[in-house]
């Protein structure tokens, strides 16, 4: 059914109109119901998930659902060293002597130029990296891409993938909660996966563990299946633990030792052997207080200079190719209906309006101009003449009755003043709008008086 | 195109995360879809295969309901499946039996009827308005719709006056046969035309013997009288600026027309010859009383389309064309307004050149707003001043009514719903004293 353009018409049909409503109902209310269930549990879902980004996710002083404080309780009870860090760089000093493991738990939120460096740690070190978007993959220059995405997290064996798994942490975990975020080797890359893809290890001189699922860090999650072997083992061991807790995105680098060229591949740029050059950077604290203006112009050149690379807008990063093309698709469809409804059923037709006058407009703009013209005086006197013009036939009297007869009769009649009916009949004109008024509603009240009642009309 | 197309294009949309290339997949639909929108519209039947005729009422009393029927014959050997708008003016109160929206299908030589019922909201000419038809293709993606194209048959539905002063008819009837004296059985009997002589029986009126006639027979004869026939009626219809004056729910003119026709009525009754001008600074109506039967209904049909200019009357163009068609003494009368401006400066020099050769009467209506201002109690200034202006225009309205009644004109002045009655009691009035 389409719903031509339609000129207003005095009265609509309301009989073909009611059929097309309740069938139009009969299509709405079921698929309406299917829209809210729908959008009913997108919220529900996005509010159970956790936020990377959320002040306390995966920190270990944090004992929320969403936080890492019995992961921290179980780990120090294993003899591991915890060491918290707020600053991506400090972090990265504090795994200075020897051989440590860096926990990031939100890569989200590491400055894109510092990336790099995160993969640049002493020999025999460990980064591990929970659910590390395409962007964060790129950045660290792993040869990891993201694949399929779950719903939700779902329980595996370490080898559910089909290949052994390379991490014994891993076995002797067993059964865990890591396939959420699925991660599989570039194109000519080899890197060994457990979980089905949820857990992989890249084996470089620091050694990278990238895992999909926050789960078995979690506070909520961590007694379920193996996940607390999981976590103490990716974690723990000899190692000591640096564990980066970032309450908000990190700030730009500053300081002698960063140069913002993030460009450059993973492990050859920034040496740490610049470690102590770079110690006084944040040593010099004074960063936030002067280094406001510098941070923005270090932003500026950083977008310059990330032009080339894949994220100039992250916007389109965010969605799929399929997306956008849905989007321009839908567009040239919304361009079809505006063409639809461009093309009107036939122009309206004019109505040839009949000219009309109010009626009394020329009397009613007379009396505004008396108004106007404050014309007091011909007022009165129109009205002085229209009540003896009423007033003489009704007495009596003839015409050209002298004032005072006229008076003395009207007053005789009315048993009123005579002296008072003179001055309202034959008096002066009146000076101000009130005592026209004043006038007016005298010689009503007079005329009403003198009507009998069996005379009809009291003109 | 329809809407169809856009649904199909945004349908096509959901199957893009499936495409390999997604802008690839979007410029294939979008071809895809544009290449069905032309095929389809090529398939339409055409338009110039099509033939519009309409038949139905030409006329109909306001409030009432007339059918017009639109034919649309399809000559082309494809099947017209299409939507109509047969467009009428608003005020015509047209009601499709088939809706614009509707898709309705012809076959090759078939002929559609589309009837739409009309009860118009204002008398006069109701034309009807544009015809347009969209032929839409076999899968109604694709229409074609072009302007002047089947042309709109013309067709012009006229809204006659509603007569309602009709109800007085009777009685008006009644007292005219009682002056023409068929229910007369004693007096005189009334008028002043001899009709014949018959034999005296007592209770005649002794004035009435014709002495004479008694002579020549061995009888006493009386005369016997009868009104006038074969008199003349003029009504004057003004549609100048006075008339579009709003009094009660219609204009004047409204009011005009339905004492009009009550009066033509009773004169065709009474054997009257009626004439009837309609005019303000032109001549609008004329009808001149030929062919008696048919005369209220040619009255009726020439009225109908009048309305009211908002221009000044040219009383001088009323009295030279009454002057110049009526060459016999008649009865004119004027329906107008008894305003001291148009009437004071337009009719009044030309007054005695009319009054000398014809007997006038002078129609109008009260403004009842006019004497609410003058009887309501004063609550404030404005009501004051209000009714200072009131009683100045009734003062004038007097001084043009005597003026006139000077020139011997007979001024009937009444509200609107009195107008009809008290104008044909006037014409009884007239004619029982035989000044006709």
């Amino acid at each position: 059914m389409t719903v031509p353009l339609d000129p207003p018409r005095p009265e609509t049909p309301p009989r073909p109109a009611a059929p097309p409503r309740r069938r139009r109902h009969r299509l709405l209310i079921p698929l309406g119901l299917a829209v809210l269930l729908i959008v009913a549990t997108l919220v529900c879902h996005a509010v159970d998930q956790p936020d990377p980004t959320d002040r306390g996710f995966l920190s270990p002083v944090a004992t929320g659902a969403h936080g890492g404080s019995r992961l921290a309780e179980a780990l120090r009870g294993q003899g591991v060293t915890v060491r918290r860090e707020t600053d991506t760089l400090q972090a990265l000093l504090a795994t200075e002597p020897g051989p440590a493991t860096l926990f990031v738990p939100a890569p989200e939120l590491v400055h894109p130029a510092t990336l790099g460096a995160l993969t640049d740690l002493p020999p025999g070190s460990r980064l591990v990296l929970v659910d590390p978007s395409r962007r964060v993959l790129v950045g660290t220059g792993l040869p990891v891409v993201p694949g399929g995405r779950r719903w939700a997290t779902r329980v595996t064996d370490p080898d559910a993938g089909g290949r052994p798994c390379p991490l014994p942490e891993a076995t002797r975990a067993g059964r865990a909660a890591a396939v959420h975020q699925r991660y599989a080797a570039r194109a000519g890359g080899t890197v060994r996966g457990c979980y089905a893809g949820g857990l992989v290890r890249v084996p470089w001189r620091t050694e990278v563990v990238v895992i999909g699922a926050s789960d078995p860090f979690r506070n909520d999650r961590i007694d379920e299946w193996g996940n607390r072997a999981l976590a103490t083992g990716l974690l723990g061991g000899p190692r000591r633990l640096v564990w980066l807790d970032l309450p908000g995105p990190a700030p730009a680098p500053t300081g002698p030792g960063w140069s913002p060229a993030p460009g450059e591949g993973p492990g050859d740029g920034y040496g740490h052997g610049d470690g102590p050059g770079g110690g006084d950077g944040p040593g010099g604290g004074d960063g936030p207080g002067d280094g406001g203006a510098r941070d923005r112009s270090d932003q500026g050149s950083d977008d310059r200079a990330d032009g080339g690379s894949p994220w100039d807008n992250p916007l389109w990063d965010a969605f799929p190719a399929w997306f956008w093309a849905l989007l321009l698709q839908l567009a040239l469809a919304g361009l079809l209906v505006v063409l639809w409804r461009a093309r009107r059923l036939g122009p309206p037709v004019p109505e040839p309006l009949p000219v009309t006058v109010r009626s009394a407009e020329t009397v009613l703009g007379r009396a505004r101009l008396y108004r106007r013209a404050r014309a007091r005086g011909p007022a009165a006197e129109t009205l002085r003449a229209a009540a003896l013009a009423r007033l003489l036939p009704r007495l009596s009297l003839p015409p050209d009755t002298p004032p005072a007869d006229v008076a003395a009769r009207v007053a005789a009649h009315t048993g009123r003043d005579p002296e008072q009916v003179a001055e309202l009949l034959h008096g002066a004109e009146p000076t101000t709008d009130q005592e026209l008024l004043a006038l007016a509603r005298g010689l009503d009240a007079l005329n009403r008086t003198v009507f009998h009642p069996s005379e009809g009309d009291p003109r | 195109m329809t809407w169809r197309a856009a649904l199909l294009l945004g349908a096509g949309a959901a199957t893009l995360p499936a495409w390999p290339a997604p802008y690839l997949g979007v410029a294939v639909m979008t071809g895809l879809v544009l290449l069905l929108v032309a095929l389809d519209w090529a398939l339409a039947a055409p338009l110039h295969g099509l033939t519009a005729t309409r038949t139905g009422d030409r006329t109909v009393r306001l409030g009432g309901t007339a059918t017009v029927t639109l034919h649309l014959a399809n000559a082309s050997d494809r099947v017209l499946r299409a939507q109509v708008r047969d467009a009428w003016v608003p005020s015509a109160g047209a009601e499709p039996d088939v809706p614009p929206g509707r898709v309705l299908t012809v076959e090759p030589g078939g002929v559609a009827t589309l009837p739409v019922r009309l009860t118009p909201a204002r008398r006069g000419d109701r034309p009807a308005g544009v015809l347009t038809v969209r032929s839409l293709g076999p899968l109604r993606l694709a229409f074609r719709q072009r302007a002047g194209r089947p042309t709109t048959p013309p067709w012009t539905l006229r809204v006659l006056p509603r007569f309602d002063s009709r109800r007085h008819l009777p009685e008006k009837l009644a007292r005219l046969r009682v002056i023409d004296g068929v229910q007369v059985t004693r007096g005189r009997g009334q008028g002043t035309e001899f009709d014949t002589l018959r034999e005296y029986v007592v209770g005649d009126d002794v004035r009435s013997i014709d002495w004479r006639a008694s002579a020549r027979h061995a009888d006493v004869l009386v005369r016997t009288w009868r009104p006038e026939r074969d008199r003349r009626l003029v009504c004057v219809l003004d549609t100048g600026r006075t008339s579009a004056v709003r009094v009660g729910d219609e204009p004047r003119l409204d009011t005009a027309i339905d004492a009009a026709l009550l009066l033509t009525a009773l004169a065709a009754r009474a054997g009257d010859r009626v004439d009837l001008f309609a005019a303000d600074a032109a001549l609008r109506a004329t009808v001149t009383g030929s062919g008696r039967p048919a005369l209220l209904a040619r009255l009726v049909d020439a009225v109908a389309p009048l309305q009211p200019a908002l221009v000044e009357t040219d009383f001088e163009l009323i009295a030279g064309e009454v002057l110049r068609r009526e060459r016999r003494r008649s009865l004119v009368v004027l329906f107008t307004a008894l305003e001291a401006g148009a009437l004071g400066e337009g009719l009044l020099p030309v007054l005695p050149r009319l009054a000398a050769r014809h007997r006038v009467v002078i129609a109008a209506t009260h403004d009842p707003v006019l004497t609410g201002l003058t009887v309501a109690p004063p609550t404030g200034l404005d009501d004051a001043y209000a009714a200072a202006a009131a009683w100045r225009a009734l003062a004038e309205r007097d001084r043009v009514r005597s003026a006139l009644s000077r020139h011997g004109v007979t001024v009937v002045d009444t509200p609107a719903d009195r107008l009809a009655p008290t104008v044909a009691d006037t014409y009884l009035r007239l004619k029982s004293l035989g000044q006709l």
